[in-house]
């Protein structure tokens, strides 16, 4: 066993460290670095950069286009990307219908679809959760009738992250309901120009438009668009399911966050000396770090496991659970450190006039704390998780 | 030994609930939380006229002569429906400063508190000065001149006065400050709970009056804890309203063919929001039936650590219980979990009181 990089490690990681510093948009870097929020097109500048240089695809397998870097390479890709706070990639189409398309996919689906993600030419959002079905997602009613060659599209879809800047969305739909709820599901690609898609906004408590309601009335989608067979969508769905919750344990972004934190409490006075030399505030600071020495070592492990050809399967859900546990301790600490520096909100609610001389950085923590009550929410509730670890790890 | 209400608590306490009932509901109060001054004018005349706005002060200004036990009262009726309008800032804090200070004109200003026509706001923190109440640099100057910048002064954009603390030679003071001052400048915004505050920068300032000069730290120490002991009261009331909802909502939403709440690791963690609601409500009741005045004020840091812990843990639960849903601005979990962080962090941190209720 060998925590170390190799020499070969160690070169890789200068070039990452070279291509951020020569490539990495100024004015986005800018921007991420004073947590103003991007727009789409600066997210698909920095996207076409790293497509650019060729290290999109840093999880996808060569013969698709991928890096095929090994696990070690991969850590430090993405640990060197967060630490620098580049913009997180959208994972609809890159980390979620791409392995999806070249694991079940028909080949015209592959020649067309993965070069286009692989260089984010399309914008993918996933069509999953419905009003009625979050935890329990395959007791969903969305429903795509066959006619002719094509299928008809009725229902709606919720949840929708940024589906307002997507191209395209890979949809659950019911095709049969004469069954058990898990048949019947068909895993269908739809392009979001298609009459009869519509998308309406959902305003969440930190006062932003992230996700969205997909309406779907009479929308007819070529037949062909259908992923791998008709019927099996719940299979393809949890396939996927298990990459999403890798994919969000974040434990570099954390690093980075937590790093952030430590050096503002410098400055952040709450009695007569520093919140960084705070013992309650220190205690809480140590804690955090301990756990994420721990999540980092988990994702190695995960990563290393996937390398020797076992794909992700329900060790993702223990990622999940304690990634996100531990981003909400961040941003709550966060928070907590801002005090009453923290209030000044304006947004949805109206005014905020003038610049007030609350720091910035202070005024983010309240919609960051409240952007993150999500993480526990999403990909799955953590309450779903545990029950996935209970029947799957441990055989309960 | 006696844990009961009195009669005229009792009364109070049902008119509150009436009105938060009947009167306040969610959407009404998201309308004054979307308006303008970011309260209902209508419902301030209304608490006026209940009688409300008077509580706290002496019968001969129309008051009840309540003290902060029936604040409490009326706080924990507010905090189940969040009620937005600045009660805290004019009744609590400003009135607080007002009716212990020995200004001479102060029941002519604390008439037009109780009859609803005038807005007054504190204005004692300063910008990243954090907590201490006494690390403040805004001075008044021996030409009587104000000097220096407040922040965090809730309900700052509707005050048609301000009460400022602040340095005066080797000690500090409390000034009147009308909002048409000239050297005032007032800077407002929305908080993330959608209440209204602003920072304040005076140039040259001359106060209308200088209401008090001596043991002004004293003073405002005594209404800081007020405040804490009243947010805290409306933090159980939230609380409260939070695991109602919660229950509310596991009951109707099914997954799985079956309503969330029978499902047993659910049950738990509701229980669980009870449990830390009562026990919370038991601290505060420790707080306001203690006579001794140290250790009364020992318990006031301790309870504004405990309701910092116990309004997260429960206002989070609630949200995440509600799923998806609870994160959105349409419905009024989200809005309480706000609340309670407001309330979490507003006057000082948990681990700020942690170390006063340890140094005390």
């Amino acid at each position: 066993m060998d925590l170390n990089f190799s020499k070969e490690d160690l070169d890789f990681q200068s070039e990452v460290r070279e291509f951020l510093d020569k490539e990495y948009p100024k004015h986005i870097k800018e921007k991420m670095d004073n947590g103003d929020d991007l727009t789409r097109d600066e997210i698909v500048e920095w996207h076409k950069v790293v497509a650019k240089k060729g290290w999109m695809g840093h999880s996808w397998p060569v013969e698709h286009g991928g890096t095929g870097w090994d696990a070690t390479k991969k850590y430090i890709y993405l640990r060197e990307l967060a630490m620098e706070g580049c913009p997180m990639f959208i994972p609809f189409g890159l980390q979620m219908v791409a392995p999806v398309i070249w694991t079940f996919g028909s080949q015209k689906q592959k020649d067309y679809f993965l070069p286009r993600i692989l260089n984010f030419d399309d914008w993918w959002c996933q069509g999953y959760s419905e009003p009625g079905s979050g935890s329990d997602l395959a007791s969903l009613k969305c429903k795509a009738e066959k006619d002719g060659d094509e299928y008809v599209i009725n229902g709606q879809k919720t949840w929708t992250t940024l589906g307002q800047h997507a191209d395209w969305i890979f949809v659950l739909v019911r095709t049969d309901d004469s069954g058990k709820k898990q048949e019947g599901i068909t895993f269908i690609l739809v392009d979001m120009k298609t009459p009869g898609v519509s998308v309406k906004p959902i305003i969440t408590i930190d006062g932003d438009h992230e996700v969205n309601e997909i309406w779907f009335d009479n929308v007819r989608v070529p037949a062909e668009n259908v992923v791998g067979e008709a019927g099996q969508g719940w299979t393809y769905a949890k396939f996927l399911l298990f990459h999403e919750r890798t994919s969000i344990a974040g434990a570099p972004q954390l690093r980075r966050g937590l790093r952030g934190l430590v050096k503002r409490a410098e400055k952040i006075f709450h009695n007569d000396s520093p919140l960084s030399e705070d013992p309650f505030f220190k205690t809480k600071v140590a804690q955090i770090e301990l756990d994420l020495s721990a999540l980092e070592m988990t994702e190695l492990r995960g990563l290393a496991a996937e390398r020797e050809g076992k794909g992700p399967g329900a060790e993702s859900s223990l990622l999940k659970i304690k990634g996100t546990e531990l981003q909400q301790r961040l941003t709550s600490l966060a928070l907590e450190a801002a005090g009453h520096e923290a209030l000044p909100f304006g947004g949805p609610y109206g005014f905020k006039d003038q610049e007030v001389s609350s720091p910035k950085a202070a005024q983010l923590t309240a919609a960051k704390y409240l952007n993150f009550r999500k993480v526990t929410i999403y990909g799955g509730t953590n309450e779903i998780q545990k029950n996935i670890i209970a029947k799957a790890v441990l055989g309960l | 030994m006696n844990l009961n209400y009195s009669d005229e608590q009792n009364l109070l306490r049902d008119s509150v609930s009436r009105f938060c009932t009947s009167d306040y509901d969610f959407e009404t109060r998201m309308k004054s939380v979307n308006s303008d001054s970011g309260f209902s004018k209508e419902h301030w005349k209304l608490f006026a006229d209940l009688g409300w706005l008077a509580v706290p002060f002496d019968e001969e200004l129309g008051g009840l002569g309540g003290d902060v036990l029936d604040l409490s009262i009326l706080f924990e009726e507010f905090g189940k429906s969040i009620v937005v309008e600045p009660y805290l800032a004019n009744v609590v804090l400003a009135g607080g400063v007002l009716k212990r200070s020995g200004f001479d004109k102060k029941d002519e200003y604390l008439s037009s508190i109780v009859s609803g026509e005038k807005q007054f706001s504190l204005a004692n923190y300063e910008p990243e000065k954090g907590y201490n109440l006494e690390n403040i640099e805004t001075a008044l100057d021996d030409k009587g001149l104000l000097n220096g910048s407040k922040s965090t002064v809730l309900n700052a954009p509707n005050a048609d006065y301000f009460i400022v603390f602040s340095k005066k030679v080797d000690d500090f003071c409390f000034s009147l400050v009308s909002k048409n001052t000239e050297g005032l400048t007032i800077k407002s915004y929305k908080t993330y709970d959608g209440f209204v505050s602003g920072e304040l920068t005076f140039k040259d300032c001359k106060p209308e009056a200088v209401i008090q000069e001596k043991d002004a730290l004293n003073n405002l120490e005594e209404v800081i804890k007020d405040a804490i002991v009243c947010i805290s009261a409306e933090a159980i009331g939230a609380m409260e309203k939070c695991y109602r909802l919660t229950i509310e909502y596991t009951q109707q939403r099914e997954q799985f063919g079956s309503p969330l709440s029978k499902f047993q690791a659910l049950q738990h963690r509701m229980v669980d929001m009870f449990m830390e609601t009562e026990y919370t409500k038991s601290f505060l009741l420790k707080v306001l039936a203690t006579e001794d005045k140290d250790e009364k004020t020992k318990l006031i840091y301790g309870l504004k650590n405990q309701i910092s812990k116990s309004g997260k843990l429960v206002g989070e639960e609630a949200v995440q219980l509600h799923g998806g849903m609870g994160v959105t601005e349409e419905m009024s979990v989200g809005h309480y979990l706000k609340r309670l962080m407001v309330i979490a962090n507003i006057f000082g941190s948990s681990d700020f009181y942690l170390q006063k209720y340890i140094n005390s």
